[in-house]
C-alpha cells in the first residue's frame, strides 16, 4: 500500500479541521496509508506574502526537514503547495545545499485533486451528491499550478452531481491573506461579486479547493445568504460527516 | 500632476460607493476580457504569441543602451532632433523654450502617460500657453480638472449630463444633449478648429524602433495623427524603455498592444514617423523633436529585481483584469499609472514612502502576470517591494513598518517553529476567539479580525485542532460511500 | 562636463546584465497558407467589421463608375485627391467637370494655409491611393509622401482609398519589408483600419471622432 504524508495547512489545522479530516478519510478510502507529522505547523506563506523573508526562510527550512523523507506529500491547499513548490526554491536560491533539498521536496508535493487525478489516475472517488454544483477556481491553484480541470473532473464523476458553469469562476474571491483584513472593504466587495455569481448559477452548492477562499466565501455567505452553502472539495468528495 | 498616492484607502472607499464608476467597472471584465480573448485567438498559438512579447521586451531592455544609441543615430539621420532629458523639469523646460521661440500660444496634445508624468500642461499653462488635450476622454478629464480614470478610457466614468454641462459652460457646445455621439461631435468641431491653426503638437510614443529611428503611435480617434500632420513643430516624448530593436518586433508588439488594450486587432491608426516631413511634402511637421526622458528609469534599471517593470507597454490590459482595479477604478492610485502596472511604476518612480498601499493592495491572484503581453511578473516585483519596505531600504525610499509589526511576525515564526508552543497558542486563540462566538461562528468582535467581521462571519474554533484529532482519525477505518 | 545623454548611457551600461530568455519561433500566421484571392476576401471581411465599405473593379473606368455613384450617394461636391500615380491616372479633374464635382490636389494651393483651409473646411471627401492592403486585419498602409499628403486621409469626413489588388499582402511584416528598403524610410507610414472611432463616453463606440466617419476602399484588378 502506498503511503502519503499529509500536509495540513495552519488555517485548516486551527480553524477548519474538518477539511483535514475529510482529506484523510478520502485518501484512506482510496486505499492509501497515511502519515501525519505532528511537528508540522505553518509553511510560512503569511510571512512570505508579508515581505518577511527571514521568517519565511526559517519556516521553509523547518518544513523541508520535516517532510523531506516522504515520498509523496498531499495538501488540500493550492497556495500552500505553491509556497513549497515555487517560493521555497526562490527563497533558498542563494544556498545551494538548501536549494537542492527544497527542489527535492518541491517535486514530491501535490495538491489534493491534482494528486488524485494526475498521480492516482482516479476520477470517480465513489462519492455521491444529488444536485447542481458550481466550482470556484482558486487563483494560486489554477494560475500557478495549472490545476483547473482536475477538480472539475472529480466533481463531474460524483454520482448525482451536475457541474454547472459559474460566471467569473476564475476571478479572485478577494481573500488574499492579510489583504482580506487590511483592505477589508475591497475584499468584501469582491467576495460579494463571487456570491452574486454563485447565486445566479442556480447551483445547490459551491465547491472550493482552497481553504482561504473557503473561509472568505463561506464567511460571506454565512452572514448574508445563509441558505446558500459552500464546501471544500475534500469534504465534498469524502462526504461530510455530521 | 498632483500626487495623491497617500490617499489610496480614502479614495478607494469613496469609489466603492460611486455609482458612476461602477457602471464602467462592472462592464470591464465582461466586455474587455472576452474581446481580448477573441482577438488573441487570431494567433495560431496565442500563448506563444504572448510569450514572445515578453521575450522581445526583456531583450530590448537588456540591450537598452545600445538600442537607444542606435535609435538616436537613425532618428538624427532622418532629420529629427533628439533631446535627452534627465528629468521632467528638463523636458518641460525644453518644450517651453521651443514654444516661446516659435511664438506658440497654444499646443494640442495626443493622449500620453509620460506627459502626464512630466506635468507639462501645468508648466505651459503657467507660462501663458494654452494646452488642449485632444483625445476625447482626456479632453473631458482636462475640462473637469480630473485625473484619468483609466489609461484607455480616461473619462469613462463621467456620466453624459456632466459632460453636457461642462461643454456648455466652456462654450464647446450650444444645444444641450446627452447623446455620446453628439457630444463627441461637438468636441470634434471644437478641436478641429485648433488642429487647423496649431503650430505645435505634442504626443507620446508607443514604440521607438532602433533599426530605423522610427516612432510609432497607435490610436483610434485620429487626434494623434492630427498632431503629427498639421503643425509646424511636432514634439514626441518617450521614456528610455520605449525603444525596441526592429520593425518586425514592433509589428508583433503592435498586435499585442491593441489586443490587450481594447481587444482590437489593431487600433484604427498606427502612424510611424521617421524624421520630419521631406521637402515637397504638403504636410507633416517641419521639425520633429524627440525627447528621450529618463525621470528615474536609469535608477530603476540598476536594480535587476525591479528592472522588469520597464518592460511595460502601457496597454492597460492588467487594469482590465485586476480584481482590485475592477472594484476601485483608477483614482485611488493617485498618480498617472493605475492598476497593477501603477502598483509597480508608482512606488519605483516616486519612492516607496508615499506608496505603501500600492504594494499591499493586492490579493496576489496573478491575473495581471497571466495576461501581461510584456512578460512582467507583477506579483514577484510586488513581493520584492514588500520585502524592501519591511527592511526600510533607503535606496527605494522605504519607511519600515512599526516595530510592533516586526514583533508580531517574529513571534509568529518562533511559535510556528515549535510544535509545543504551536499547540499551546492554539489553545489560547481558541479561548480568545470563542469568547465572542455564537451559533458556531463569530459575527463581531475586536482584534485583528474586526474589519473582516464587519461583513463576514468567521468559524468558531472547534474543540480540537487537526493536530488534536489526528489520533482518532488515524485509527478510524475508512468508510464506504458517503452521502452528503 | 558629462552631458545628460552620456550620463544616462553610462549608467545603463554600468548596470548588471541579465539573462535574456531565448527567442521562440511562432507558428506561421493563418494568412501564410492563403491564396491572394483569400487575402482579398479576408481584407474585405475585416474592413467590413470596422464599417469600411469595399468595392472591387477591373480597371480605371470601373473606378470612375464607382466614384460617380458615390457622388450621388454621398452628395459629394468637393473632393481633394492625392497626387499618387494611381489617382492622377484617373484624370479626376475631367471626371469632376462632368459630374459637377470640384476636384483639387494639394499642390494646386499656393501655400500650406490654403491647402489646410480646403482639406479641413471644404472637402467632402479625401481621396488617396493606398500602397498596400493588409489581409490580417483589413488594414490599409499608406506612405505619406509628396504625392500622398497626410491630411487627405484624415481631415475630410469621408476617405476614399484606391488600392491595387496586386498590392494585397498577408501581414504587416510584408509591408515593412517592402517599404523600409536599403535604409530608406518614408517620413510617415500609416496603417488605417476603418474610420476614426472612440468609445470614451460611457464605453459607447461610434465612428468619426476626429477623423473620417466613413472609409471606402476601391480595389482595382
Amino acid at each position: 500500500m502506498k503511503t502519503v504524508s499529509l500536509f495540513v495547512p495552519c488555517i485548516v489545522d486551527l480553524f477548519l479541521p474538518d477539511i483535514g479530516e475529510a482529506m484523510a478519510r478520502l485518501l484512506k478510502r482510496l486505499g492509501l496509508s497515511l502519515v501525519y507529522h505532528d511537528a508540522q505547523t505553518c509553511c510560512g506563506q503569511p510571512a512570505f506574502h508579508g515581505g518577511r523573508n527571514p521568517e519565511a526562510v526559517k519556516l521553509a527550512k523547518r518544513f523541508i526537514e520535516i517532510f523531506e523523507n516522504d515520498e509523496t506529500i498531499v495538501c488540500p491547499s493550492g497556495s500552500c503547495v505553491v509556497m513549497v513548490k515555487k517560493h521555497y526554491p526562490e527563497l533558498l536560491a542563494d544556498d545551494p545545499a538548501w536549494l537542492k533539498r527544497a527542489q527535492a521536496v518541491a517535486e514530491r508535493i501535490f495538491e489534493l485533486s491534482e494528486f488524485i487525478v494526475d498521480i492516482m489516475g482516479i476520477a470517480d472517488v465513489g462519492a455521491s451528491f444529488s444536485g447542481k454544483v458550481a466550482y470556484h477556481e482558486s487563483c494560486q491553484l489554477s494560475r500557478e499550478l495549472g490545476v483547473v480541470e482536475q477538480p472539475k473532473t472529480l466533481i463531474r464523476a460524483v454520482n448525482g452531481t451536475e457541474l454547472v458553469p459559474l460566471n467569473g469562476a476564475a476571478v479572485c474571491c478577494g481573500f488574499g491573506g492579510h489583504f482580506s483584513v487590511t483592505y477589508a472593504d475591497i475584499s468584501e466587495a469582491l467576495v460579494k461579486e463571487k456570491a452574486v455569481h454563485y447565486i445566479a448559477s442556480k447551483a445547490d452548492l459551491l465547491v472550493i479547493s482552497e481553504p482561504g477562499c473557503f473561509l472568505n466565501i463561506n464567511g460571506y455567505l454565512s452572514r448574508n445568504h445563509p441558505e446558500h452553502k459552500a464546501m471544500h472539495i475534500a469534504e465534498f468528495l469524502a462526504g461530510k460527516q455530521n | 500632476m498632483e500626487i495623491k498616492t497617500r490617499q489610496f484607502k480614502a479614495v478607494a472607499r469613496q469609489e466603492l460607493n460611486n455609482p458612476n464608476s461602477r457602471i464602467f467597472l462592472d462592464l470591464l471584465p465582461v466586455v474587455l476580457s472576452s474581446l481580448r480573448q477573441l482577438a488573441m485567438a487570431s494567433f495560431p498559438d496565442p500563448e506563444a504569441a504572448q510569450r514572445l512579447g515578453g521575450i522581445i521586451r526583456a531583450e530590448a531592455l537588456s540591450r537598452l543602451p545600445e538600442l537607444l544609441e542606435q535609435f538616436e543615430k537613425n532618428a538624427l539621420k532622418a532629420g529629427a532632433k533628439v533631446f535627452w532629458a534627465g528629468d521632467a523639469h528638463a523636458a518641460n523646460a525644453y518644450i517651453l523654450e521651443l514654444a516661446r521661440n516659435n511664438q506658440v500660444d497654444f499646443v494640442t496634445k495626443g493622449k500620453s502617460m509620460v506627459t502626464e508624468e512630466m506635468g507639462i500642461n501645468e508648466v505651459l499653462e503657467k507660462n501663458g500657453i494654452e494646452v488642449y488635450e485632444t483625445d476625447l476622454g482626456e479632453f473631458i478629464a482636462q475640462l473637469l480638472k480630473r485625473p484619468p480614470f483609466h489609461i484607455v478610457g480616461p473619462a469613462a466614468n463621467v456620466p453624459p449630463p456632466e459632460i453636457r454641462d461642462i461643454f456648455i459652460e466652456k462654450g464647446i457646445m450650444e444645444n444641450p444633449t446627452v447623446d455620446p455621439r453628439e457630444l463627441g461631435y461637438a468636441a470634434r468641431l471644437y478641436l478641429r478648429d485648433r488642429f487647423s491653426r496649431m503650430k505645435m503638437g505634442i504626443t507620446g510614443i508607443n514604440f521607438a524602433v532602433a533599426e530605423t529611428g522610427t516612432i510609432i503611435n497607435v490610436e483610434n480617434e485620429g487626434n494623434i495623427r492630427f498632431n503629427k500632420s498639421s503643425p509646424k513643430i511636432q514634439v514626441s516624448v518617450m521614456t528610455l524603455e520605449k525603444v525596441i530593436p526592429n520593425l518586425k518586433d514592433a509589428m508583433h508588439m503592435l498586435r499585442l498592444v491593441s489586443r490587450n488594450c481594447t481587444g482590437q486587432h489593431i487600433g484604427a491608426y498606427a502612424s510611424m514617423d521617421t524624421g520630419p516631413r521631406k521637402k515637397d511634402e504638403m504636410d507633416g511637421p517641419d521639425e520633429l523633436h524627440i525627447i528621450i526622458l529618463d525621470n528615474g528609469r536609469t535608477r530603476l534599471y540598476q536594480n535587476v529585481k525591479t528592472r522588469q517593470a520597464l518592460q511595460c507597454i502601457r496597454c492597460g490590459g492588467c487594469l482590465n483584469i485586476c480584481p482590485v482595479f475592477g472594484i476601485i477604478g483608477g483614482f485611488p492610485y493617485g498618480w498617472v499609472y493605475s492598476g497593477p502596472m501603477g502598483q509597480l511604476l508608482t512606488p519605483l518612480l516616486l519612492g516607496l514612502s508615499g506608496c505603501h498601499d500600492h504594494i499591499w493592495a493586492c490579493t496576489g491572484c496573478g491575473a495581471c502576470k497571466a495576461n501581461c503581453p510584456a512578460g512582467i511578473d507583477h506579483p514577484r516585483v510586488l513581493h520584492y517591494l514588500r520585502e524592501m519596505e519591511v527592511q526600510g531600504e533607503k535606496s527605494l525610499d522605504a519607511v519600515p513598518p512599526p516595530f510592533t509589526e516586526d514583533m508580531a511576525y517574529k513571534a509568529f515564526s518562533v511559535i510556528a517553529s515549535n510544535p509545543t508552543l504551536w499547540k499551546l497558542t492554539s489553545k489560547i486563540i481558541r479561548t480568545v476567539l470563542n469568547r465572542n462566538a455564537q451559533d458556531g461562528k463569530l459575527s463581531k468582535g475586536p482584534g485583528p479580525l474586526e474589519t473582516w467581521l464587519a461583513g463576514r462571519d468567521f468559524p468558531q474554533m472547534g474543540d480540537k485542532t487537526f493536530h488534536e484529532r489526528w489520533k482518532e482519525i488515524e485509527n478510524n477505518p475508512p468508510k464506504a460511500v458517503l452521502e452528503n | 562636463m558629462e552631458g545628460t545623454r552620456d550620463a544616462i548611457l553610462r549608467q545603463l551600461r554600468m548596470a548588471r546584465s541579465m539573462e535574456v530568455p531565448k527567442r521562440i519561433q511562432l507558428p506561421p500566421p493563418y494568412e501564410a497558407a492563403m491564396t491572394r484571392e483569400e487575402w482579398i476576401e479576408k481584407f474585405a471581411a475585416k474592413l467590413g467589421e470596422q464599417t469600411g465599405v469595399f468595392y472591387r473593379t477591373a480597371d480605371t473606368t470601373g473606378v470612375l463608375e464607382i466614384l460617380s455613384n458615390l457622388v450621388r450617394q454621398e452628395g459629394l461636391k468637393n473632393v481633394i485627391a492625392s497626387e499618387d500615380g494611381l489617382i492622377t491616372a484617373l484624370n479626376l479633374k475631367l471626371w469632376g467637370a462632368d459630374q459637377g464635382v470640384s476636384v483639387s490636389f494639394p499642390h494646386d494651393f499656393k501655400d500650406r494655409k490654403d491647402y489646410q483651409d480646403t482639406v479641413f473646411n471644404h472637402a467632402d471627401a479625401g481621396m488617396t491611393a493606398a500602397d498596400f492592403a493588409v489581409a490580417e486585419s483589413g488594414t490599409l498602409a499608406i506612405i505619406h509622401d509628396k504625392s500622398n499628403a497626410r491630411l487627405l486621409s484624415l481631415a475630410p469626413a469621408l476617405h476614399i482609398a484606391v488600392v491595387e489588388a496586386k498590392n494585397v499582402v498577408p501581414v504587416y511584416e510584408s509591408v515593412m519589408e517592402s517599404v523600409f528598403l536599403n535604409g530608406q524610410s518614408p517620413s510617415q507610414l500609416c496603417f488605417i483600419t476603418g474610420p476614426s472611432m472612440t468609445a470614451d463616453i460611457q464605453g459607447q463606440m461610434f465612428k468619426g471622432m476626429h477623423g473620417p466617419r466613413k472609409l471606402i476602399v476601391i480595389m482595382v484588378g
